[in-house]
């Protein structure tokens, strides 16, 4: 009788690990925001921020973060950073900055995940349309099992460090640019 | 009877742990806005390295079916128009399957992602890499369509 109680509470810990386990959460905005970017020149313009390649977080799925939450993210960077001085959302900007997610390739197993990706970054003039950055820009982030022993815990970890790094990188590179 | 239960709760892990990766599509397909994809005419895809079912070939097939004159290998020549990379990922459940690809076309001076389409299907609504490629690449072309690009 103590056995078969045992039993069924094993087994209803198990199935609940199990489910729990498989449920992915997205990565979450606040934790992609890039501070204390080394800002070579901070731009007297204002820019507008367009974002693609995010997606949604299923339950079933591995983290992901949306478009709206990954635009807002940046927007707080530049904001936060000093980089434009203003943020148009309505497209009359002097700039608009297109931020592409092409690829983020995550591991399945280990202790250690080790997130990579890859963003394609544009900046161009809102009213000539003339192109003044293109980059490809990679960026990486190891989460440990000393972080989070949960491994869809430990996942988003790596993802939002993969993706604060990728807004620090891009920020930074549109830092070094002279604009008129 | 213990052992009966231990073989339920087997079976029950196996139910579940299969059940959890059953119905996850996504298909995408992002175009940058300062790219143009209408003066295509040449396109070089590069073989991926660790590629040993030949998915390279399965995009130059269906490159030239589209019209464009198409050439892989596994270096990219700088006089091409664009260069195709790829990305392809596979899992096991009872056979080997593609759960995922990723086609990228880049400028072939800088690298740059000028376009990008991604697919992804578990098991139960698992696509041949044939598919997988036609989809990815319909995609692409689709959104350079819809942006106003013929």
């Amino acid at each position: 009788m103590v056995r078969n109680k045992v039993f069924i509470f094993i087994a209803l810990l198990v199935s609940v690990v199990i489910v729990l386990s498989g449920c992915a959460s997205p990565a979450s905005k606040d934790a992609v925001v890039a501070h204390n970017i080394p800002i070579t020149q901070h731009h007297q313009k204002s820019v507008s921020v367009n974002t693609q390649g995010g997606s949604e977080t299923g339950a079933m799925d591995s983290s992901n973060i949306s478009n709206s939450d990954f635009a807002k993210a940046i927007e707080e960077s530049i904001v936060k950073n000093g980089l434009f001085t203003q943020i148009i959302h309505s497209g009359d900007s002097d700039y608009l900055l297109n931020v592409t997610i092409i690829n983020m390739s995550k591991p399945m197993f280990g202790a250690s995940f080790t997130v990579r990706m890859e963003a394609a970054w544009s900046l161009s003039e809102q009213k000539t349309k003339k192109v003044v950055m293109r980059d490809s820009i990679e960026s990486s982030h190891t989460a440990t099992m000393g972080q989070a022993f949960v491994g869809v815990t430990r996942l988003r970890l790596a993802v939002e460090g993969a993706i604060q790094e990728n807004i620090r990188l891009g920020l930074m590179g549109i830092s070094r640019l002279h604009l008129d | 009877m213990i052992r009966k239960n231990w073989l339920t709760l087997g079976l029950l892990i196996i139910v579940i742990l299969f059940n959890s990766g059953c119905a996850v599509n996504r298909t995408t397909a992002t175009l940058d806005p300062t790219a143009d994809l209408v003066g295509i005419k040449t396109i070089y895809v590069t073989k991926l390295a660790p590629d040993g079912r030949g998915i390279n070939l399965l995009i130059t097939d269906k490159l030239k079916s589209m019209g464009y004159s198409v050439s892989t290998g596994i270096d990219a020549p700088e006089d091409v128009d664009v260069v195709v990379t790829y990305k392809d990922k596979w899992m096991w459940d009872i056979t080997m399957y593609m759960i995922e690809l990723t086609v990228t076309i880049r400028d072939p001076k800088n690298n740059y992602p000028l376009a990008s389409g991604n697919s992804y299907h578990t098991s139960l609504t698992r696509k041949s890499p044939k598919e997988m490629v036609d989809e990815v690449v319909n995609n692409i072309f689709k959104q350079g369509v819809e942006n106003g690009q013929k």
